[in-house]
């Protein structure tokens, strides 16, 4: 199932602080091109502050991250955005009084190719086609399921290399869970590489390549989404099996 | 470690040293000065009133959130109050006593706070922008309106029951205004007594704030402040305690105007121009907002800069201008830059220092503990255990639980809520038995939060019945609510975020608390061994749900699986007899959400705690329900046990898919 052909965002030994707290203590891992990469672990572990890290909105104190070669450590946030970057943070963050369709217009602020950025919006609403009877709604009216799925299709409108998400699945009901994960299992075949942050583990694992557990800041195993899933620690400690 | 305690204990004994030679200093300067002959006690005294004010602004801005930019015309009412009642001029029989003064103050803060209370009502329901403006308006009436008053004339028709009313003295002001008196003080010459008066004055203020800060009332107002509508689900009066900050606030300014009034003799509607407010914001937010040492450096600071340093060194800038023979500068007035210096000076500071000179007290995180050896098993927290329920909630909970009659603790019947066309939760009937856990779910946007805001009182329902205990609670404001027995988390955590975790519970216990404003000054007995239980029940709810040791971290600084336990416990505080759970496994593992789910469980078996549980992890729900409420948009398509809902077809269709039937099967 490897669709690997070299290596797209590598981090080494990123150390980022919190303040004073050290949330991040040496995390290195590697996601390579085409993958769908998920980082699991639990509450407060620092799945969110590795994806803050590589979006830039945390900067490491040590450490280095490259992207399709380049080193991206000290660039903000929007130059990392540009060089192919997006996210969709946790908790959404969608812009409440704007519409849909501005919304989405955003996710391709940072673009120079405006000619295809309309092709994208079509790509986007073929995807979520429950956002295209909406464009004209305020985003804060939407519900929470559809809320997540404007938050994916922002990040989708800036024409990512990569995209990270933070706990598309958080707060959605079982049925609409079954859909973002086959949403997510779509972008990727279409091309773009996912780095996955979610609680939902179990589903997590199951459609990734490979995954990395972390936890309080280190990361402690790495290996296969299948393999992960079989193992016994894995299970125990984060699947909620005896 | 050790080490970390052995700073804590000697910080005790080394603040002590410094505040005794700072009670030296104050005691000694007044006559050092004269000694010196540099005649700064005048500035000082005046730099001592505006810290009054500013201590007054910082209990309506700095604890309750509430931003008011005209704070100045309280100073006015209070100057007012003192001028009109202590002067020859209007005949008042108060004045030309030895007590007159001494009176007097008392009455004019009592009027003050009366006004506060007066002019903070209508500004209830607007925080913000909106809050700024309505009292930067007041600001503005009342020196307009003591302006007017000076010369009122009412004419209807040609009769003219009122001709040229002299109420205020209106532009020209009130002069002279009665002096205090006191046996062997010379208050007519001497500036010293003065400055004691006001330093006596200060000190009280100090004292009384830093008791309210500490108490059941300074709690609802930083809740307040933090997050109006999670204060009012945690039992907090928002209309009340808003009230109270605006009043209290005043007050001092009423001291401070008294003061003002009687030491300059005279005042004069100018005095209180909106620069005023201005100026005295800025001492509030220059020195750290809700910080006490703060507001007193900050009005220090800035009062003495303008009123000794400016002066000073506009004399030295001159001597330089005439010695290197520059025109310019030896005619230069800094004083005329005054506006210009404060601005600087405070754009530096909250580039540098956003949060003032002295922020709110935050204690460093604590130290990073090496977790190298920690296995890997430990990631998620044990479950509380039945052992560990504090024997105070077992006996509020459990005995209420008991003691109540025959019907059920929740009955709804009928509920409807439309937002303009859509209905959000339309004839909804749910019914909650004594000691059940009733699961809610539905699609996103189904209307299941909506119901949660319309039984805890956050909205009014358009129609149907709500029964707690077979009393109907229709109409019912959420803090009221909280008084019988409801409670509730969030779907989004709710907790305020800046005040401590032991703070968090502590607002959860404050519909069980009933110290006044009095008794959070004076702290009689019975308020200190309220308080102490108070903190001893929180102490050991936290124990309970597994923070035990992070009473004095800031809540936001708790990783997010912490928060939804503090919002937990937060909740329990409030002596519950229902608990309404808001998706509270969102964003834990499957681990982390099963530890939750035997603690609902532990909730209810020991305490015969209902709940009302809102949950889109579906073993969750279909684990501890005993029955299931299921919405689909705004309407009830399904009732009934956990297996009843996992086979009803409707139910399949519109929430669970066809995936989690073959999941149930795989496992």
């Amino acid at each position: 199932m490897s669709q690997t052909d070299g290596t797209l965002l590598e981090l080494a030994d990123v150390h980022t602080y919190y303040g004073n707290i050290r949330a991040l203590k040496g995390i290195s891992m590697r996601v390579g091109r085409g993958e769908i990469v998920t980082l699991i672990g639990s509450n407060g572990a620092g799945k969110t502050t590795t994806l803050k890290t590589v979006i830039g909105t945390l900067r490491p104190l040590k450490g280095t991250i490259t992207f399709d070669g380049q080193r991206i450590e000290g660039m903000p946030t929007d130059r990392r955005v540009r060089l192919g970057i997006a996210q969709s943070p946790e908790g959404r963050r969608i812009f409440p009084r704007m519409t849909v369709l501005e919304n989405l217009e955003l996710g391709a602020f940072a673009r120079t190719d405006r000619e295809n950025v309309s092709r994208d919006l079509e790509r986007v609403l073929g995807i979520f086609p429950r956002l295209g009877e909406r464009l004209p709604q305020k985003g804060g009216t939407l519900s929470g399921g559809e809320q997540q799925m404007l938050a994916m299709g922002r990040a989708l409108m800036a024409r990512p290399t990569v995209l990270l998400l933070d706990e598309p699945s958080m707060g959605l009901s079982p049925i609409l869970v079954e859909t973002i994960f086959q949403i997510i299992q779509d972008i990727n075949r279409q091309g773009t590489t996912i780095l996955l942050v979610e609680q939902n583990a179990r589903m997590a694992l199951r459609v990734a390549h490979r995954g990395y557990v972390i936890q309080t800041g280190r990361i402690v195993l790495s290996d296969t989404g299948a393999e992960l899933l079989r193992s016994d620690v894995v299970r125990k400690a984060y699947l909620g099996e005896k | 470690m050790s080490a970390q305690s052995a700073v804590t204990a000697g910080g005790a004994a080394r603040r002590a040293l410094p505040a005794s030679l700072l009670v030296a200093v104050l005691l000694v300067y007044p006559f050092v000065d004269r000694a010196l002959q540099t005649q700064t006690v005048y500035a000082v005294t005046d730099a001592m009133i505006y810290v009054v004010l500013a201590l007054g602004l910082n209990i309506v801005v700095g604890y309750a959130g509430l931003l008011d930019l005209g704070y100045a015309a309280f100073f006015a009412i209070g100057a007012y109050a003192m001028g009109l009642l202590n002067s020859p001029l209007f005949g008042s029989p108060l004045h030309g006593h030895w007590w007159s003064f001494w009176v007097i103050i008392w009455v004019s803060a009592l009027v003050a706070a009366l006004f506060g209370v007066l002019i903070g009502a209508p500004t209830l329901r607007v925080r913000g922008d909106y809050l700024a403006i309505i009292t930067l308006a007041f600001g503005e009436i009342i020196p307009v309106a003591i302006r007017s008053m000076g010369d009122i004339t009412i004419q209807v028709g040609s009769w003219r029951p009122i001709e040229r009313l002299n109420l205020t003295g209106g532009e020209n002001g009130v002069n002279p205004v009665g002096r205090p008196y006191f046996p062997g003080v010379d208050f007519d010459r001497d500036a010293v007594p003065w400055y004691f008066l006001i330093l006596i004055i200060g000190a009280i203020s100090l004292w009384a704030m830093n008791r309210m800060q500490d108490s059941r009332l300074g709690r609802a107002w930083m809740a307040i402040r933090e997050d109006e509508t999670a204060a009012g689900c945690m039992g907090v009066n928002p209309v009340k305690t808003k009230l109270l900050a605006f009043g209290l606030g005043a007050s001092f300014s009423g001291f401070a105007g008294s003061f003002y009034a009687a030491k300059l003799q005279a005042i004069t509607p100018g005095a209180f121009q909106f620069s005023v407010s201005i100026m005295l914001l800025c001492m509030v937010v220059l020195g750290g907002m809700g910080s006490l040492k703060g507001v007193i450096l900050g009005g220090m600071l800035i009062t003495l800069f303008d009123r000794i340093l400016l002066a000073q060194m506009t004399v030295g800038v001159r001597a330089i201008g005439r010695a290197v023979g520059s025109a310019t500068l030896s005619t230069l007035d800094l004083t005329l830059w005054r506006w210009f210096f404060f601005g600087l000076g405070l754009v530096v500071v909250m580039v540098f220092k956003p949060e003032g000179l002295v922020g709110r007290r935050i204690r460093p995180p604590a130290a990073d503990v090496d977790d190298e050896e920690e296995a890997l098993v430990l990631a998620a927290a044990p479950p509380p255990q039945a052992e560990s329920i504090p024997a105070w909630l077992r006996e509020r909970v459990a005995a209420r639980a008991e003691s109540a009659g025959q019907h059920p603790i929740l009955e709804v019947r009928g509920v409807t809520k439309t937002f303009g066309g859509l209905v959000a939760v339309n004839q909804v009937d749910l019914v909650i038995p004594r000691g059940a856990i009733v699961g809610l779910i539905g699609p996103n946007g189904a209307g299941k939060t909506t119901f949660f805001n319309l039984v805890t009182g956050l909205m009014a329902s358009d129609q149907g019945e709500i029964r707690l205990d077979g009393q109907s609670v229709v109409g019912l404001r959420p803090h009221a609510l909280v008084g019988r027995g409801i409670a509730r988390t969030f779907q989004s955590i709710r907790l305020f975020q800046n005040m401590t975790v032991l703070e968090n519970i502590l607002v959860g216990e404050h519909c069980r608390l009933s110290a006044s404003v009095a008794g959070a000054v004076f702290r009689p007995p019975a308020v200190r061994a309220e308080e102490s239980q108070a903190r001893t029940r929180a102490r050991e709810l936290l124990e309970f749900v597994g923070l035990g040791g992070e009473d004095d971290e800031v809540a936001k600084n708790l990783p997010y699986g912490d928060q939804r336990r503090l919002e937990i416990a937060r909740a329990l505080a409030t002596q519950p007899r229902l608990l309404l759970l808001d998706e509270p496994t969102a964003g834990m593992n499957p681990r982390e959400t099963e530890t939750l789910t035997e603690f609902i469980g532990l909730l209810r078996q020991e305490l015969g705690l209902s709940v009302l549980l809102i949950e889109h992890h579906m073993e969750v729900v279909m684990g501890i329900s005993d029955r299931i409420t299921v919405l689909d948009y705004g309407t009830r398509i399904a009732e009934g046990t956990p297996a009843q809902i996992q086979r009803d077809p409707k139910v399949i269709e519109a929430y669970l898919g066809k995936g989690y039937e073959a999941e149930r099967a795989a496992v």
